[in-house]
């Protein structure tokens, strides 16, 4: 077997194990968060048989293993069963609202590399400078503050005060304007931590590469400094950035459960929310396999990207064949 | 054929990739336009189904959607009115003979509302063959039975009187009718396919978006509805909602009460302010030491500051409960104690029951007023010697204690729940069957469950009054429930907006909204 295609095989392998595992870790822990499902929906009105029938119609009169392997079993074939409550196909539930967190989460990871980067060359252009110096304080406060936090200021400033942008929703899918209009605040919330982070690394990253002996050599050879950065060195210093995007995806998607119950956007992350206060474990589960599953495929195509553009990977790969 | 791909075709690819969500897919939200109005709810639908809804939500749309015999006038009264019904007649106390009018149509073709229908939509409530009840069963447990006499006309007769039939079933969520034919046909789609002959129809449902009420063309009852499109918008949190309603994207929602001042700074915006009917109290279970002894549980009493937690955790927006039932309601205690923070006569009590060094924990909700009380509660019983640990939880572990007998170690526990018109509803809990269940006090007086059992089954109200009082009298003289606050509802809308809310503030009539 070609090196490339085995190290594709093991990913891939890898990723199927993380994503069982990350499952029955979720059968679990659910085990032990205090509340049941039919108390908190159906309250005093929870008669005896009413809560047999919603705890046979959950599963939940099986035991944990079997309700494992149920549950695999019918994701394999894309039943994830129906949702007691609105009795909806639990699927069509998540795919419903699945588009809008992944344009959330594409959208907050644009702003994030652009201006993340673009900061980041900013900053090791003139290192040391008071630019780079304010740039370095800005970077690390975008870091430490929550991204609900930054939400609710964006808020305040650009819907209430500024009336120029809307509070709530997705926007009408017949009218990109709105969508791009409900899209631009909570993707900028998501991503100000990102912007901040990734600046941080683009600067640490071009410095080294600009220290480089090939650097000094087209510094010598009178290539203008830009050019060099451009053309040159940003490709290099660029290859660790991707190697932590696979984290940042999955960072995105967590922090969109927040950003979307902030701005009562529709999507993954508000499903979760609402299926966990009222304990809809089934509801919980599909969504997370959902997240799960996200997450996973961004950082296989991180990991299979890294193998392309990292040419140690493709040395190392060539030597273990 | 060979694919050359280099480092900037994959992040030029990469980068386009990203950016291309942002052209557009996926769902819609409305704004406000003429002839329409975006009203917050505080969650999505769960089920539409009259007898196995969830809560307000969906009984504020069942109302709309479906037509009942009776409905509730316009506004803050409980006064009803025929609604779908041409007469309906009190005949006896354990029959009610209606006459349905003529031509009234089910939505989707399901054809002409008839008596059929009004004993099928009634009757599902009724245990089935196998024993299974539906959600809100309790709401016609006293049904035996709806008798067709004509295609339009019929007889609902009760196996004992039935009081409260009317606040709590004939008009409300639970008197939906429901086409027949739609409902068989629909299955278990009911929860979220509503068919009804009421003034608005569902026109779209997109989840955790939006759900639009149109007008019904094919309605034909007496009270049009005003607006052409009511568009619901769930906004679980409140500050969010809040926002939402500054920057008028939204022109109705439930608003905390710390915010009003805030609102009525807008010239467009106005507020309304509905003394609520709920109970919040402080319940201490009796039978758990030291609690068993009567001067302690005085002594409790003694050592907590209603005033305080009015003023400190409501900010004085409410006022102080001094009893079971709101002032507003059938049953009222008005010369219920009040009893004074008096953290010496708390300490004389506690030394009389030879308790000294009293250690407890309070169990609540974990929002932050429901906390902000139990600090100051905490502090408040410091004064009187008793420490006092919080221990608050979220609303999944803290309803969970109403399983079957997880109540029995609870010791002080800060409770608050929702109120119906009807008294019955609230002294319900209060009886011995619900003492493993949602009789957290577990106190148990066979007085007290003889007299609730009588209340519910007699129709002269002052009589039931009466003995609604003196259930209140007993819940005093147990010093097991110490009583905070009814609660008050406040509503944020637009100065063009006249909104319609019953009396229990939970209960909006959609149908009766209209410009001011």
């Amino acid at each position: 077997m070609p090196a490339f295609a085995s190290y594709i095989a093991q990913r891939l392998a890898a990723a199927l194990l993380t994503l069982a595992g990350a499952i029955m870790f979720l059968f679990v822990i659910i085990q032990f968060v205090p509340g049941d499902m039919i108390s908190i929906l159906l309250g005093p009105r929870a008669t005896p048989e009413l809560r047999a029938d919603f705890a046979q119609r959950m599963g939940f009169d099986r035991s944990i293993p079997e309700q494992i392997w149920l549950f695999f079993g019918r994701a394999v074939t894309g039943d994830l069963g129906t949702d007691v409550i609105s009795n909806r196909k639990i699927l069509d539930m998540i795919l419903e609202v699945l588009p809008n967190t992944l344009q959330l989460a594409s959208a907050g990871l644009l702003i994030s590399l652009v201006l993340g980067i673009a900061l980041g060359c900013i900053a090791a252009l003139k290192p040391g400078s008071v630019l780079d110096t304010i740039l370095g304080v800005t970077s690390v406060a975008f870091i430490t503050t929550p991204a609900f936090v930054i939400a609710i200021f964006l808020l305040l400033i650009f819907s209430i005060q500024l009336h120029w942008l809307p509070v709530t929703g997705a926007g009408d899918p017949g009218n990109p304007l709105d969508r791009l209009s409900h899209i631009i605040l909570p993707a900028t919330a998501l991503s100000i931590g990102w912007i901040g982070y990734l600046a941080r690394l683009i600067r640490a990253s071009l410095l080294e590469v600009m220290s480089e002996q090939h650097v000094r050599m087209m510094r010598a050879y009178g290539v203008p400094e830009g050019r060099i950065v451009r053309h040159f060195a940003l490709r290099l210093a660029l290859v660790p950035m991707i190697a932590v995007m696979g984290i940042g995806i999955g960072d995105m998607i967590s922090n969109a459960v927040f950003v979307e119950i902030i701005f009562a956007r529709p999507g993954i992350g508000t499903l979760i929310y609402s299926a966990i206060l009222n304990r809809n474990y089934p509801v919980v589960q599909a969504g997370i396999l959902f997240t799960v599953i996200t997450y996973i495929t961004a950082n296989l195509l991180v990991d299979l990207l890294n193998a392309v553009l990292d040419p140690r990977i493709a040395r190392s790969l060539k030597q273990a064949a | 054929m060979a694919m050359n791909l280099d480092r900037r075709s994959l992040l030029l690819a990469a980068s386009g990739a990203a950016a291309l969500p942002l052209l557009g897919l996926g769902s819609r939200v409305a704004f406000g336009a003429d002839g329409e109005i975006i009203v917050r709810i505080e969650k999505d639908i769960s089920n539409l189904d009259p007898a196995n809804r969830v809560g307000s939500v969906e009984g504020n749309i069942i109302t709309s959607v479906c037509q009942t015999l009776a409905r509730f006038k316009p506004g803050t009264t409980l006064e009803w009115e025929p609604e779908a019904a041409k007469t309906i007649t009190q005949v006896s106390e354990t029959e009610i003979a209606f006459e349905l009018n003529p031509g009234q149509m089910f939505t989707g073709g399901y054809g002409e509302l008839t008596a059929e229908d009004v004993k099928f939509s009634y009757e599902r409530f009724k245990p089935s063959d196998d024993g299974k009840k539906v959600a809100y069963a309790d709401d016609w447990a006293a049904l035996d039975h709806v008798e067709v006499t004509g295609k339009y006309t019929g007889r609902i007769l009760f196996k004992n009187p039935a009081p409260a039939i009317f606040a709590i079933g004939i008009c409300d969520g639970s008197g939906g009718l429901v086409s027949k034919k739609a409902t068989t046909e629909l299955g278990d789609k009911i929860a979220t396919t509503l068919v009804g002959s009421g003034p608005y129809l569902i026109k779209e449902w997109k989840p955790n978006d939006h759900l639009t009420l149109e007008v019904n063309p094919d309605y034909k009852g007496n009270a049009p509805a005003p607006y052409q499109r009511i568009i619901l918008k769930p906004i679980p949190e409140w500050q969010t909602s809040l926002l939402a309603f500054q920057a008028k994207e939204i022109a109705f929602t439930e608003i905390e009460p710390t915010v009003v001042a805030e609102i009525e700074k807008d010239p467009d915006s106005a507020v309304i302010k509905i003394d609520g009917i709920d109970y919040e109290w402080v319940g201490i279970n009796v039978e758990k030491p030291p609690f068993d002894n009567l001067k302690v549980r005085q002594a409790i009493r003694y050592g907590i500051d209603v005033d305080a937690i009015i003023a400190g955790a409501w900010s004085g927006t409410v006022t102080r409960a001094k009893t079971l039932l709101a002032p507003t309601l059938l049953g009222h205690w008005a010369d219920a104690p009040v009893y004074p923070y008096d953290p010496a006569k708390a300490k004389a009590l506690l030394a009389e029951a030879g308790v000294s060094d009293l250690k407890c924990t309070l169990t609540c909700l974990n929002d932050a007023r429901t906390q902000a009380e139990a600090q100051i509660i905490q502090a408040n019983l410091a004064e009187a010697g008793v420490t006092v640990t919080i221990n608050a939880l979220d609303p999944g572990a803290y309803w969970d204690l109403g399983t079957p007998d997880k109540s029995k170690d609870l010791e002080l526990t800060i409770i608050p729940y929702s109120a119906k018109t009807d008294p019955g509803f609230q002294t319900q809990w209060f009886v011995s069957s619900q003492v493993t269940i949602w009789n957290w006090q577990r106190w148990k007086n066979p007085e007290f469950d003889k007299l609730h059992a009588e209340a519910g089954s007699i129709t002269d109200p002052a009589e039931r009054a009466k003995k609604y009082i003196r259930m209140q009298q007993l819940l005093d003289e147990s010093a097991s429930c110490i009583w905070i606050t009814h609660g008050v509802h406040d509503f944020a809308h637009a100065k063009s907006l006249a909104p319609a809310i019953l009396p229990n503030g939970t209960d909006w009539q959609y149908r009766f909204f209209k410009p001011a």
